[in-house]
């Protein structure tokens, strides 16, 4: 993508309105164009801007003490339950890594998933954070060019690249770091091609997952 | 009884304060209503969306940055992204955007001291958005408030998928220049 193409879908992307291959393209631009990012942010002051003027409204009676009743729950209880569904999933792996060497071992071959070779970019919504909410987006192009955007719910920190492929070693891309607005950006390539079930997670200092997104078919 | 800042607010909901979520709530709660009932046209699913929007914002306080913008933008972001999710699947509405932004109301309210200074760039971008070609200010609604991309407005518009761009580009220009020049440039 070159500037010009970049300016164009530069008020869609300040407004969200981009769909996640397109949307992934352009920030790989804007994140690489000084020019290109001030465009998209002065569409974004504008953009962030538009929803105060939607008329304000009262609720129901009540609704003031629901939402902090809602707010009463442990703060962290989803968090306990995201950190949960991945120790089973990981434990899950590990019984499929296990099965694998065996196999590798017993010297059977193993059918292997397509690389996610493609033109347009295979994206995957990377899941996770404190909320195990959408927390950004994963892009692979040409099945090696990784591209990696969290925008939500990430506490700032430094988080290491992970990936895991359906069959085959984990390795770590690079590292990705968070700011205290919860947004972060990596870009960079796989020495390895990366397949359809692929999985890239980043991982806290203590091994923790904190959120993942895996590969599906080429959009 | 709380007249601290709106960044005291979310500091205080970062730390888990039941006094600082209180105050959040009832300071921000028209707000946050008004908005998920504009887009989602349901007072009940507003509510819905309302209360997890706050939820949201309780959880994810720490991640606040001031520098970013201000607390009620990051909130109304949070939802407004909730309420065009809501809605994700749906048909073409009938749309009047003077009528939905209740453009020609004035609000004559009293505002805690950080939404006064926000009100002052509403209001310009308030009559910034009447001075618009009423073309680009419906483009400029439907997608920058409510969440319809550019092949969606030139859809429900009957227009080319490039005029509904330029639309959209020209009034988000107009608009800057609105809340900038009228010395506010940060």
């Amino acid at each position: 993508m070159n500037c010009a193409e970049a300016r164009d879908l530069a008020p869609e992307l300040a407004l969200g309105i981009l769909g996640g291959a397109g949307r992934a393209e352009v920030i790989l631009h804007v994140n690489g164009c000084a020019r290109c990012q001030a465009n998209v942010a002065e569409f974004t002051e504008v953009a962030d801007a538009l929803p105060m003027l939607a008329p304000e409204a009262e609720p129901s009676a009540g609704f003031e003490d629901r939402v902090l009743a809602a707010l009463d729950a442990p703060k962290r209880s989803n968090r306990r339950r995201w950190i949960s569904a991945i120790a089973v999933a990981a434990a899950a792996a590990a019984i499929v890594s296990i099965t694998l060497v065996r196999v590798a071992e017993s010297g059977d071959t193993a059918r292997t998933a397509a690389p996610a070779r493609s033109a347009t970019p295979v994206v995957a919504t990377m899941i996770g954070g404190a909320s195990g909410q959408p927390a950004g987006w994963v892009s692979v192009a040409e099945s090696r060019a990784v591209t990696v955007a969290v925008d939500y719910g990430i506490p700032v920190g430094t988080y290491r690249i992970q990936v895991r492929p359906e069959r085959g070693d984990v390795a770590t891309l690079g590292a990705m770091n968070v700011d205290p607005s919860g947004r972060g950006f990596w870009a960079g390539n796989s020495d390895l091609p990366l397949r359809t079930g692929t999985t890239i997670a980043l991982i806290d200092d203590s091994g923790e997952v904190m959120c993942h997104g895996t590969l599906g078919n080429p959009q | 009884m709380w007249s601290v800042s709106d960044d005291a607010l979310v500091a205080g909901l970062a730390a888990g304060d039941q006094d600082a979520a209180s105050a959040f709530v009832g300071r921000f709660q028209r707000r946050v209503f008004g908005l998920a009932r504009t887009i989602v046209s349901d007072d009940r699913a507003a509510e819905d969306i309302a209360q997890e929007a706050f939820v949201r914002a309780w959880k994810h306080a720490g991640a606040y940055d001031a520098r970013r913008g201000s607390v009620v933008g990051w909130l109304l972001t949070i939802t407004r992204n909730l309420s065009i999710d809501a809605v994700r699947v749906r048909r073409p509405i009938a749309f009047d955007p003077y009528v939905l932004l209740e453009l020609d109301a004035q609000s004559d309210e009293r505002l805690p001291e950080d939404l006064a200074q926000l009100s002052d760039d509403t209001t310009r971008l308030r009559a910034a958005l009447t001075q618009l070609p009423e073309e680009q200010c419906r483009a400029v609604v439907l997608a920058g408030l409510l969440g319809y991309t550019a092949r969606e407005v030139g859809e429900m518009e009957g227009i080319p998928l490039g005029t509904a761009k330029t639309r959209i580009r020209t009034a988000l220009i107009r608009l800057r220049a609105a809340l900038v020049t009228e010395g506010h440039d940060s």
